[in-house]
């Protein structure tokens, strides 16, 4: 045996690395080399020596350190594998990416029209019902607060109540009531003048044009007489001839009140 | 190992708690750092989840895992210039709570010397020294490790052993003269 060769020996009887005919082998060239005797005997010594070396220990710290990594590591991977299970069901074809993204869209707009029409129906019903009633009653309340307005002790209030009463869209018997009362009886000229303005929206009312001729011959303001004689000559109301004639031989009247009757009866004569 | 190679990172946690003593002690015996034997013993089983793909059943875990610790310590060695260990009066002390096993190491001389010896040898040697010596793994395990014969190192453990042998004469006679 070479001294090469007992060196490995050496190392592997150091490790327990080495069999018997080995041992054998390493035994007798020990027994002729004092060099590799001597090597053996030295470095042995030193090599169990080492085992009397302390053994560093880490700090807990490293524990610590290293459960909370890996439990964060676990953590990102659960939900890296949900992540991967959905995307696994998609698949990796165009084709088949494509016929479901169409078939997706077709679904979609299918429900969504089947939707739209079924509580689309229902909806515009309830919508048309509930603006009726609304409707119905904000003129209620409209109707009440002009009748309140034109009873109030203020002109101005009531100036305010004829000027309500004309923005509804349809009179109300009782609102038209109102106004021809308030021609008929208001201390307040201006007042009067207004409820015939208020009025001409139902000059067709055969009853009002009638109310608003015989309210002529009980008027003292020729203004508002003037605007009697308007309303029915606008209103082509023949039948208020008989009462502009009587009304026009009263002694006291208005020179220019008396020609403008005189003309309203010339041209109602005319109407056919 | 296998487990985790699968996924199961969890049993990660297992194998931690089998193996980080020992690779502790691998990364304090070359680098003579506490702080920095532990930061590489973190890095090394982080690798280990990192690369599980790499590992094979029958090259031997210890040889794969030492050949990421390997990895590892030359990377940090890259990074931070740390071409040697811990210069003299450098290394560490080892915390046991007690005296210190170095205190006890300076009433035992000779065990003190060889201590020394072990810190001096060139890192490839000392390294060969704590696979073979410390870690317990086989010189086949070794050769897996470093890349070389089962025989190659079988020698070169001895003369590893021969120049710390001779080291430690040169202190044993700085110290008597």
């Amino acid at each position: 045996m070479m001294c090469g060769h007992a060196k490995e020996l050496i190392a592997a009887s150091w490790t327990g690395e080495i069999d018997a005919a080995a041992e054998s082998k390493l035994k007798q060239h020990l027994s002729g080399c004092a060099e590799c005797s001597a090597e053996m005997t030295q470095l042995t010594a030193m090599w169990d020596r080492l085992a009397d070396l302390p053994a560093p220990e880490p700090s807990h710290a490293l524990n610590v350190r290293w459960e909370s990594t890996l439990e964060s590591l676990v953590s990102a991977r659960r939900q890296n594998q949900w992540r991967f299970s959905l995307s696994a069901l998609w698949p990796q074809r165009p084709v088949w990416q494509v016929s479901i993204a169409v078939g997706c869209l077709a679904v979609g707009l299918a429900v969504g029209s089947l939707a739209h029409r079924v509580g689309g129906a229902a909806r515009s019903d309830e919508a048309h019902t509930e603006i009726a009633a609304l409707r119905e009653e904000i003129a209620s309340t409209k109707q009440m607060v002009a009748l309140s307005l034109l009873q109030q002790q203020s002109a101005t209030e009531r100036l305010r109540g004829v000027d309500y009463s004309q923005r509804m869209p349809a009179m109300e018997p009782d609102v038209v009531s109102a106004l021809i009362a308030a021609v008929n009886n208001d201390s307040n000229v201006n007042v009067r003048l207004a409820a015939i303005d208020a009025l001409s929206k139902v000059s067709g009312d055969p009853g009002v044009r009638t109310s608003l001729a015989q309210s002529l011959n009980g008027q003292q303001s020729p203004l508002v007489q003037a605007a009697l004689i308007d309303y029915v000559v606008d209103a082509h109301d023949r039948k208020a001839v008989s009462a502009l004639k009587q009304f026009a031989e009263k002694p006291d009247l208005n020179p220019l009140v008396r020609e403008r009757a005189d003309m309203a009866m010339r041209q109602l004569t005319q109407y056919k | 190992m296998a487990a985790v190679a699968r996924g199961n990172l969890a049993s990660m946690s297992e194998i931690y708690q089998r193996r980080h003593r020992a690779l502790y002690r691998f990364f304090f015996r070359l680098t003579g750092r506490q702080a920095t034997a532990e930061d590489l013993v973190h890095e090394v089983f982080l690798r280990m989840i990192r690369y599980r793909h790499t590992y094979q059943s029958g090259d031997g875990f210890e040889a794969w895992m030492y050949r990421i610790a390997r990895n590892a310590l030359a990377d940090q060695a890259k990074k931070h210039r740390l071409e040697t260990p811990a210069e003299e009066g450098q290394f560490e002390v080892i915390d046991g709570g007690g005296p210190s096993p170095y205190d006890t190491l300076a009433k035992q001389q000779d065990l003190a010397l060889l201590h020394r010896a072990l810190r001096e040898l060139p890192e490839d040697k000392r390294e060969l020294i704590v696979l073979s010596r410390f870690q317990c793994l086989t010189y086949e395990q070794i050769g897996r490790i470093v890349g070389c014969e089962t025989g190659t190192v079988k020698v070169r453990v001895f003369r590893a052993m021969k120049e710390m042998g001779r080291i430690f004469m040169d202190l044993q006679k700085e110290k008597a003269s």
